[in-house]
């Protein structure tokens, strides 16, 4: 018991609500994510997957609730007198530094070589020496496999190796958690396969990754825990093997069933 | 031959002052433009509170014939606002205002054509947004948009010989002086007309070579 206090949860959602408009997308979200877990989240389309995600690394702000990392609110400080007070842009900026994120659309920067993409971040945001990023650069590069791209551009890649180079330049940052918003799900079904072993990779070698796909098999091959999302709450939670296999919650059971047809 | 060697080739001290004052007006003018139309687009861009001045005044530079601005600046803002005091002042000024606007339109566009989500994945890595708009969106924006720069900076040129009305003594300025003193303008605005015409095609071309590195550099190249 004392344990568990002393080691705040990696990632950590309190009660996340986000609404846009009159639109209520998470309604009351919470869940909590332990260092060197993977978590996945499924749902149908507009369920709020994206949203959640979003909303924990503050590319959207959340309408309430908390997010935090290491146990700190990325939103807000708590002051020692009681005060609470909202974090400024800046702040939130360096909370992001530790929470890499993976784009379905892989938003890589065209006009930088695959290892300008990688390094440009530790370089301009961290101030890490060139030598040093660039080293680090290749490293990420190579456990995503592709030593031999660092200076192509992105353009002249496939859409599974852009993927890879944009899970190499979020690794770059050395995250504290990956956040994988259906990285495979623009990529021909050929080119799935080599996101998917990085991403295996990844997991096996500990790193914590919260990952909202629709690759069912993989999710439940990789993850420790999955999340069902169904209409912006947590609908069910629990053992890959019992929200794939035996989900107590008959939408996720049909959710799933409707999948396998 | 006589009458060239006379009015043009015993003149070229006058003729390339005046082309000097006319490169140097054009340059201000052209860097001032380029400052003043990045500015406006990223105010009208990203500065809601002011948005509709920015827009309001991109609009008026853009739809002023030159000629009227140059008076307008030249006889108004010196009762308005005191400011510019000097004819040559008022001239770049003039001609700044008006490429401004049309810059700060292709700014703008070239802006808006940049994903969201390469600025999300900017964001995401720990980057503030100026950082992001200097490393990932301004460099694709100047490739994407030199050909345009390179155009507006040959307006300027064209442009620019209207400052000789208000006495400023650029190419156009020594070059109607000259046609004033002999009354045989065939040479001297040939002469002119040639001047003007390799100062332009000078521009381009070093422009499309600047371009083309730019592209080079960027990975962008055809
Ligand atoms: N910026 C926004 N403004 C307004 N509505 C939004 C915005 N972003 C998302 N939504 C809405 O929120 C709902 C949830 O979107 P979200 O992208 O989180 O769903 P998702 O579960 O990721 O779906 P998908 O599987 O299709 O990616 C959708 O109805 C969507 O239209
Ligand atoms: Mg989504």
């Amino acid at each position: 018991m004392a344990d568990a206090a002393s080691t705040p949860p990696c990632v950590e959602v309190v009660d996340l609500h986000k609404r846009f408009g009159p639109l209520e997308v998470l309604r009351g979200v919470s869940t909590r994510v332990d260092r060197g877990s993977v978590v996945s989240i499924i749902g149908a389309s507009g369920s709020g997957k994206s949203t959640l995600l979003r909303c924990i690394n503050y590319l959207e702000l959340p309408t309430s609730g908390e997010v935090r990392i290491d146990g700190e609110a990325v939103g807000f400080e708590r002051r020692p007198d009681g005060q609470v007070r909202k974090r400024s842009a800046r702040e939130i900026a360096r909370f992001r530094q530790d929470l890499g994120m993976v784009f379905q659309q892989f938003n890589l920067w065209p006009h930088l070589t695959v290892l300008g993409n990688v390094v440009e971040a530790p370089l301009r945001v961290r101030g890490m020496p060139k030598r040093e990023a660039m080293e680090l650069g290749r490293a990420c590069l190579a456990r995503v496999q592709l030593s031999e791209k660092a200076d192509e551009y992105p353009a002249r890649l496939s859409g599974g190796q852009q993927q890879r180079v944009a899970i190499a330049r979020a690794l770059a940052m050395q995250p504290k958690v990956m956040l994988f918003d259906e990285a495979t799900s623009a990529l021909d079904p050929e080119l799935t396969g080599e996101v998917l072993e990085v991403m295996r990779g990844l997991a096996a070698d500990g790193t914590t990754m919260i990952v909202v796909t629709h690759e069912m098999a993989f999710a439940r091959e990789v993850s420790d825990r999955a999340i069902y999302l169904h209409n912006g709450l947590i609908e069910e939670e629990g053992p890959p093997a019992q929200v794939f296999g035996d989900p107590k919650s008959d939408r996720c059971r049909q959710f799933l069933a409707k999948l396998l047809h | 031959m006589g009458n060239w060697e006379r009015l043009v080739w015993n003149q070229r001290d006058v003729l390339l002052q005046g082309l000097l004052v006319t490169i140097e007006i054009c340059a201000i003018a052209f860097a001032v433009a380029i400052v003043m139309g990045l500015g406006l687009a990223l105010i009208r861009l990203y500065v809601r509170p002011l948005r509709w001045i920015a827009g309001f005044w991109i609009e008026y530079c853009r739809a002023t014939p030159i000629f009227v601005q140059l008076m307008w600046v030249n006889y108004v803002w010196p009762e308005l606002i005191g400011w510019p005091t000097s004819f040559y002042t008022a001239g770049w000024v003039a001609l700044a205002l008006q490429s401004s606007g049309y810059l700060a339109e292709t700014f703008r566009a070239g802006i808006e054509n940049i994903g969201r989500g390469q600025r999300e994945a900017a964001a995401a890595v720990g980057m503030s947004p100026i950082l992001a708009f200097r490393r990932i969106v301004l460099p694709q924006v100047l490739v994407m948009i030199a050909p345009t720069i390179v155009t507006q900076f040959t307006v300027i040129v064209k442009s620019s010989t209207l400052v000789s009305v208000i006495t400023v003594q650029d190419l156009m300025f020594q070059s109607q002086r000259l046609v004033n003193v002999w009354y045989e303008p065939i040479e001297i605005l040939t002469a002119t007309a040639a001047l003007y015409i390799l100062f332009i095609f000078a521009v381009s071309a070093l422009g499309k070579a600047l371009a083309d590195r730019l592209r080079l550099r960027y990975g962008l190249g055809t």
